[in-house]
């Protein structure tokens, strides 16, 4: 593999994370992190959309007409949004997690991250590259959700991934750690770690 | 090759979305019948929720075929009745009412021009003797719907679940997510004497010394969340009074009628079968020769 495409997999989960240092994805960030498992079936869902929808749009690239290439990007988007949610309807395993994630599941399509790849990336580049980078960057996304999830669900029900592991111990489970204004504060928490250790993000 | 000519736009727009739709279509009808038996699944569990027969959590983990046989094994009778409380048709015991099914009904309920007939509301009776029915209206954002559990021949609630469509996370959503609220209304009773059949009150139920909610029609509505509270409030007053004239010529015993299948009120003395008028459980006996029996007849 070589350099180049070794950046386009590795940026996006650290230095250049679309949560901590893009900012993009804020919103369903705070609202699908309660537990672990809604925040990995998000993440997952987001991954399949960034990914498949910079392939298709790489592939397509030159035969967008330019004046409606942001309508053709939606109209992929979307599709992809919409079989996602159906395939997750449409399994017992996941019908109820579904249900739980309603409307952020379609709200999927707003997500900055995923037309923001395709107009900074997937449009500039060969298919490959671009759905690596649709993934990668679904990657990082799903990775800040995962890490807020596991203090949300730990602290705020005392459980992980649905298994007690505080309550034996007569843990009270945190009632703000549910609400969304915590998960704000730990991703405040997260990116002033991660500005600590990555000097150059850091305003003169 | 220019890809910003206009002819070129038109037609390269419209092969896209044609294309995501036909796609998209075809998808969607291939795996509606995964999507309905999950919902189906889903709304018997919350059926079982509202008759306190186990948790949601409990049938969420047991999954769907556990929920339809625990079904099968606890459902007694189900049937339709109108507005006067009489039975309309019987339904098949595997046949429930999908949120759809209820929005009809709901519309058939209120009237106005999306009325498509006479309501014909499901009443779903345990094996226990509970008895279930749903209600549906609207909530903050969208439809909210749910189910209310009656103790056997009473207008005592003994459970309710309710579930939504897009009410927000952590106000509205509570109706389904917060078991305390659901809670509320075991042990409360439905005033079907009333249009205002059950009360969700925004600054609290009436309370007795020790702070508990006194057991009448009055339950606490969640705070910041005003207009779902008042949405579930009219949906449940808009149905429970649909059913009204069914829970009061069946449902609550009074002092002269049996339940459906008992034997008479008089007795072994009695040998005359005893007939229910459709939908409802009071016994009829005509040609009885027991005195007291013919009397209370008459009563009725």
């Amino acid at each position: 593999m070589n350099a180049k495409l070794k950046e386009t997999i590795l940026n996006p989960i650290f230095k250049g994370n679309p949560i901590t240092v893009l900012v993009l994805g804020i919103c369903s960030s705070l609202a699908v992190t309660v537990t672990l498992k809604g925040a990995l079936v998000m993440a997952l869902s987001v991954i399949v959309v960034t990914g498949i929808s910079s392939l298709i749009l790489s592939l397509l690239r030159n035969t967008i007409p330019g004046r409606v290439r942001i309508i053709v990007q939606l109209v992929v988007v979307a599709m992809m949004v919409i079989l996602v949610d159906q395939i997750l309807k449409s399994f017992e395993a996941t019908y109820a997690i579904d249900k739980q994630l309603s409307v952020y599941i379609g709200l999927i399509i707003t997500n900055c991250i995923v037309m923001g790849r395709i107009e900074a990336f997937a449009l500039g580049n060969k298919p490959w590259p671009s759905f690596l980078d649709g993934v990668a960057n679904g990657a990082g996304y799903g990775m800040i959700l995962l890490i807020v999830a596991f203090f949300r669900e730990l602290l705020g029900s005392g459980t992980l991934f649905g298994i007690d592991i505080l309550n034996r111990f007569g843990y009270v489970p945190n009632n703000l750690v549910i609400l969304p204004p915590f998960a704000l504060i730990l991703l405040g928490c997260i990116v002033w770690v991660q500005r600590s250790i990555q000097k150059d993000l850091q305003e003169k | 090759m220019n890809t910003n000519n206009n002819l070129y736009t038109v037609i390269y727009t419209t092969v896209i979305v044609v294309l995501v739709a036909a796609l998209l279509a075809f998808v969607s009808q291939s795996l509606k019948g995964k999507q309905d038996a999950n919902e189906k699944a889903d709304t018997i569990s919350q059926m079982l929720t509202a008759a306190q027969l186990g948790t949601k959590a409990e049938f969420q983990k047991m999954g769907n075929a556990a929920v339809l046989a625990k079904y099968a094994e606890e459902i007694g009778q189900a049937f339709t009745v109108d507005l006067s409380g009489n039975k309309v048709a019987d339904l098949p015991l595997d046949q429930v009412y999908s949120p759809k099914q209820l929005k009809r009904q709901n519309y058939n309920i209120k009237g106005g021009a999306n009325k498509t007939g006479e309501p014909e509301l499901p009443v779903f009776i345990f094996k226990d003797g509970t008895t279930v029915v749903p209600i549906y209206g609207a909530g903050l954002w969208g439809p909210v719907w749910g189910y209310i559990a009656f103790e056997k021949g009473s207008d005592t609630i003994k459970g309710a679940y309710f579930d939504h469509e897009s009410e927000t996370a952590g106000l509205g959503a509570k109706i389904k997510d917060d078991p305390d609220f659901q809670a509320e209304f075991a042990g409360e009773k439905a005033d079907f004497s009333s249009a205002n059949v059950f009360e969700i009150v925004k600054g609290g139920a009436p309370k007795d010394a020790s702070g508990k909610s006194i057991l009448d029609n009055k339950i606490d509505a969640i705070t910041g969340a005003t207009m779902t509270s008042q949405g579930l409030d009219a949906a449940i007053d808009t149905w429970l009074a649909a059913y009204a004239k069914y829970f009061q010529g069946a449902n609550i015993p009074a002092k002269n009628k049996c339940m459906c299948g008992a034997a008479c009120p008089c007795g072994d003395a009695c040998e005359c079968d005893c007939h229910c008028h459709p939908g409802q459980t009071r016994c009829e006996c005509p040609d009885c020769p027991c005195e007291a029996c013919r009397t209370k007849n008459m009563e009725m």
